[in-house]
């Protein structure tokens, strides 16, 4: 009788960790936007992805050179961005804001690593002076556009510098 | 014209720029690496190198205020880390034994979301869309270096700013 009650038990508990067995094996999964996906494939080899909001900023490979690339994802197109490019510049990292108007750069050009800021709408290029001088690397731009975070190498360490866009 | 004008005098100068450090890390003179934002600017996610390993740390700005992360001890070195519009939650990559996986922490419920990748592509960095509905994964893998986005809208609430409605959600009654 004992037996028969523990196996009862055993079975009960078995029959209610199914849903959650279940739930575990069937857990939804991220799904890739494969028609997206193909033309970034399309584009040649890609890196350094920033995405906010509609905009996805990236460096693409092509011809042999790096390039940045903003994306409209309703369009599923890249976006002209006059004014950003140099033949000599290789860009590093980028990241864009949620309204895909302003892109932080950090680029090599001319031997020197250097954060720019670009606007779209006007289509020109800021420099971001950083104090105390230093060399960036990665940069991240608040969705709002308002303010960066860069790392920063200063004398052997790297820091972060956070900088209000004005 | 007005705003190239704009531009032109905001750039003749340090002045225009408000910058300040992230503040102390709290483990002497380490380095930080690899900073996100939210989308609000609130919260801070930077890799801070601690004994030898890369571990991420979430601060509230201005504060400097460190918040708790519950899932991602023993899974270091941590890189890329990436933040909602609220702070809700954080994309990076952790490494799990030989592999390098891609994991979603949501602060509000304590789940912990794990990215399968196709197999032999091997993350190199990430950024979450601010809203959570997307993540952009930056690969290597079969000889080249790709980008591919993914849908988290089954897998995620969106994260957005306070008083924006949820796309698809009824609209309320008159």
């Amino acid at each position: 009788m004992t037996l028969g009650v523990r196996g009862l038990v055993r079975a009960l508990a078995v029959v209610g960790a199914l849903p959650l067995l279940l739930a575990g094996c069937l857990a939804p999964l991220p799904q890739p936007l494969v028609g997206l996906n193909q033309r970034l494939e399309a584009a040649g080899p890609a890196r350094a992805p920033s995405l906010s909001g509609d905009w996805l900023a990236l460096i693409v490979s092509r011809d042999g050179r790096d390039r940045v690339q903003l994306v409209d994802l309703q369009r599923q197109q890249p976006v002209p961005l006059p004014g950003l490019e140099r033949p000599d510049a290789q860009p590093l990292s980028v990241a864009v804001d949620g309204r895909g108007e302003r892109l932080a750069l950090v680029r090599q050009l001319e031997g020197r690593t250097e954060l720019v800021l670009y606007r779209r709408n006007l289509m020109a290029l800021q420099p971001v002076p950083l104090q105390p001088p230093g060399v960036p690397r990665r940069v991240s731009l608040r969705a709002d556009g308002r303010e960066l975070a860069v790392e920063v190498s200063r004398q052997g360490q790297w820091q972060v510098d956070l900088i209000a866009v004005p | 014209m007005l705003g190239l004008v704009a531009l032109l005098l905001s750039g003749c100068g340090s002045w225009s720029w408000g910058r300040r450090s992230a503040g102390p890390v709290g483990w002497g003179g380490a380095d930080r690496q690899d900073p996100a934002l939210s989308g609000n600017g609130r919260v801070l996610a930077s890799v801070v190198r601690r004994d030898g390993r890369d571990t991420v740390l979430l601060q509230e700005q201005p504060s400097g205020t460190v918040l708790p992360l519950r899932h991602l001890q023993r899974l270091e070195p941590h890189r890329s880390p990436s933040l909602s519009w609220n702070g809700r939650y954080l994309a990076l990559l952790v490494q799990q034994g030989p592999e390098r996986r891609v994991l979603i922490e949501d602060r509000v419920t304590g789940r912990l979301h794990r990215l399968p990748l196709p197999g032999g592509l091997v993350p190199e960095s990430l950024s979450l869309a601010a809203d959570g509905r997307r993540i952009a994964i930056a690969t290597e893998g079969d000889g080249r270096s790709r980008v591919q986005l993914y849908d988290l809208t089954s897998l995620l609430e969106p994260d957005l700013p306070a008083g924006l409605p949820v796309r698809g959600a009824p609209a309320a009654s008159p």
